[in-house]
């Protein structure tokens, strides 16, 4: 039996991405400090934190760039550095910063990588450029730096690859064109095929990725499903009371934070369960109550806060 | 050649032809503007009567020996310094613009995660360079031996092209050089200065070394002096020269590729 074949078989049904205590070191820098999370087979997974955060990082030492100063690594079963050609034949990767060969034109790049790959598919090429309304007869150079991320889009969606791995995939893209990113994904998740999306636009992250992992200078802050971490996230609460609001109850409640009163109207933040608040409110007239739930973003800053 | 390769050597030759044409240029207008002057000089017999009362060892140091010949005067004008200089230059500008620069840049990282190895890519890029210090060699030989044919030079075929080649070798030896810096660290700067250095101070061994006599034993240590320390104008050149130029440069370039294979890639 081939032994790379064995090998990408190991674990066909193991998580398309395994990090265990993945640090990265720079000299004195920590970019990455011991972060470990699966990222299961098939599904779209967002990859959330500021620039710096250690995102890119990350994702470049999945694809054998940078070799980790410790921890271990699998990818679709495989060891990025021992398996790194037959696991680079099934991975596809757009790297966040671009730079591509100026004198080049896209029809040049997409047909060298192509060589590069093995061959690639040209009608599902053009049928790409098509819909990123992208075209692959102009040189590099004289591309907007919109449409340089389209040819680094469209290489990364033309590979027959099992995983791809798009770090900061629609920076500078008009909304049309991210709408036609979010269904390239959709399309690529029913193929059966796993998506690793670096991103710090979180409404792109909520509208695609089925879990989300937040990172935090190297560290991880969270890992769940969307729904997930915005349950986990602080809930807003406004209470509308017929009298004056019952301060020194509510304020005896360790679960409310960032408590404020103005006459009959209180607000705060819920971090816990609404058992104890709801047990103040039944003993006074309440005339409204409100208990919203965070959208990603405001999850995503709460569990920034927290994490500070 | 597969698909693969045809991209790993072809895609690094392909991006560096307007340079390999301008290099090009440069050595087809150095040879042919001065073995245009052949003619005059050698009717000027009051120049090289001159130049032969220069004390030896100053004759030696800037290779004006034997100036009023055929192989003096082109010794003396291209390939002593000028002609050498141009094959290291041109080797140290395409290893660098093929690894270290291109790294430096942030425009490997696309590439580099494609399925082939790093080590492949790395030994690609290499040949590329080789192949287009190959090219600068045949058009320096065409040059050289049309300019002899129309300007009345008599020399040999034989002692011109071995000159030619040592000097393409020579180039290759500093590139492969500056390739085994580029595959150690990305730094287009320190590639470069590691390359001209060795370059000139080759030279300055081969040419000034001689001058004392506890230091000209040691001429023997600069790659300027394996190249055309035996004057292959004159006397042609042993095998050994092309062996001692060409086999560490293929071992540099391997060593070059091994670390890169062993090392972080760098981003923009």
């Amino acid at each position: 039996m081939d032994v790379k074949a064995s090998r990408a078989t190991l674990a066909p049904d193991g998580p398309a991405i395994h990090i265990e205590d993945l640090t990265k070191d720079y000299g004195t820098v920590h970019a990455v400090r011991g972060i470990s999370l699966d990222v299961h087979r098939g599904e779209v997974f967002g990859f959330l934190g500021p620039n710096g955060a250690g995102k890119t990082t990350t994702i470049r030492c999945l694809l054998d760039l940078l070799r980790p100063t410790a921890g271990r690594l699998e990818v679709l079963g495989l060891d990025p550095r021992r398996d790194s050609l037959l696991l680079r034949s099934k991975v596809a990767y757009m790297p966040g910063e671009l730079r591509l060969p100026e004198r080049m034109t896209g029809a040049g790049l997409v047909s060298a990588v192509g060589r590069l790959r093995g061959g690639i598919d040209t009608r599902r090429r053009d049928s790409l450029a098509e819909r990123l309304d992208l075209d692959l007869s102009r040189r590099l150079r004289d591309l907007s730096s919109g449409n340089r991320r389209k040819v680094a889009l469209l290489l990364a969606f033309v590979a027959d690859a099992q995983l791809l791995v798009l770090d900061e995939p629609t920076n500078g893209l008009d909304p049309l064109i991210q709408r036609e990113f979010l269904a390239l994904v959709r399309e690529a998740k029913e193929q059966g095929r796993t998506i690793f999306l670096s991103s710090h636009v979180l409404s792109e992250v909520q509208r695609a990725a089925d879990r989300v992992a937040v990172l935090r200078q190297g560290t991880l802050v969270a890992v769940g499903g969307v729904d997930e971490l915005r349950r986990r996230a602080r809930q807003r609460v406004e209470v509308w009371f017929d009298g004056p609001a019952p301060t020194e109850e509510l304020g005896a409640l360790p679960e409310l934070v960032n408590q404020h009163t103005e006459d009959h109207r209180f607000t705060a933040l819920l971090a816990g369960s609404i058992e104890p608040l709801l047990a103040v409110l039944v003993r006074h007239h309440v005339v409204s109550l409100l208990v919203e739930e965070p959208d990603l973003e405001e999850a995503f800053l709460d569990l920034y806060e927290a994490a500070s | 050649m597969s698909g693969r390769w045809a991209e790993l050597i072809g895609g690094p030759f392909r991006a560096s032809w307007r340079a390999a044409l301008g290099w090009s240029i440069a050595l087809v207008v150095l040879i042919v503007s001065t073995v245009a002057f052949w003619p005059a000089f050698r009717g000027a017999s009051g120049i090289t009567q001159a130049i032969d009362q220069l004390p030896a060892p100053l004759l030696g140091a800037f290779g004006l020996e034997g100036f009023g010949t055929p192989a003096g005067y082109l010794r003396g004008g291209l390939y002593e310094l000028v002609i050498p200089l141009v094959f290291a230059a041109a080797g140290v500008l395409f290893a660098n613009i093929a690894t270290a620069g291109e790294e430096d840049a942030g425009r490997l990282e696309l590439f580099v995660s494609q399925p082939i190895s790093r080590a492949a890519f790395f030994a690609g890029r290499c040949v590329a360079v080789f192949a287009w210090l190959a090219v600068l060699t045949l058009v320096a030989l065409a040059a050289q031996l049309a300019s002899d044919q129309i300007f009345g030079v008599p020399i040999g075929a034989g002692p011109v092209a071995a000159t030619v080649v040592l000097c393409g070798l020579l180039g290759a030896f500093v590139a492969s050089l500056c390739l085994a810096v580029a595959g150690l660290v990305a730094r287009p700067q320190l590639v470069q200065s590691v390359g001209f250095s060795v370059a000139y101070i080759s030279y300055l061994i081969l040419a000034l070394f001689p001058l004392s006599s506890l230091l000209a034993p040691w001429r023997e240590i600069a790659p300027w002096g394996w190249a055309l320390g035996g004057d292959p104008l004159v006397n042609g050149a042993e095998v050994w020269r092309y062996l001692l130029l060409g086999g560490p440069a293929v071992l540099l370039a391997l060593i070059g590729a091994l670390a890169f294979d062993r090392r972080d890639i760098r981003s923009a």
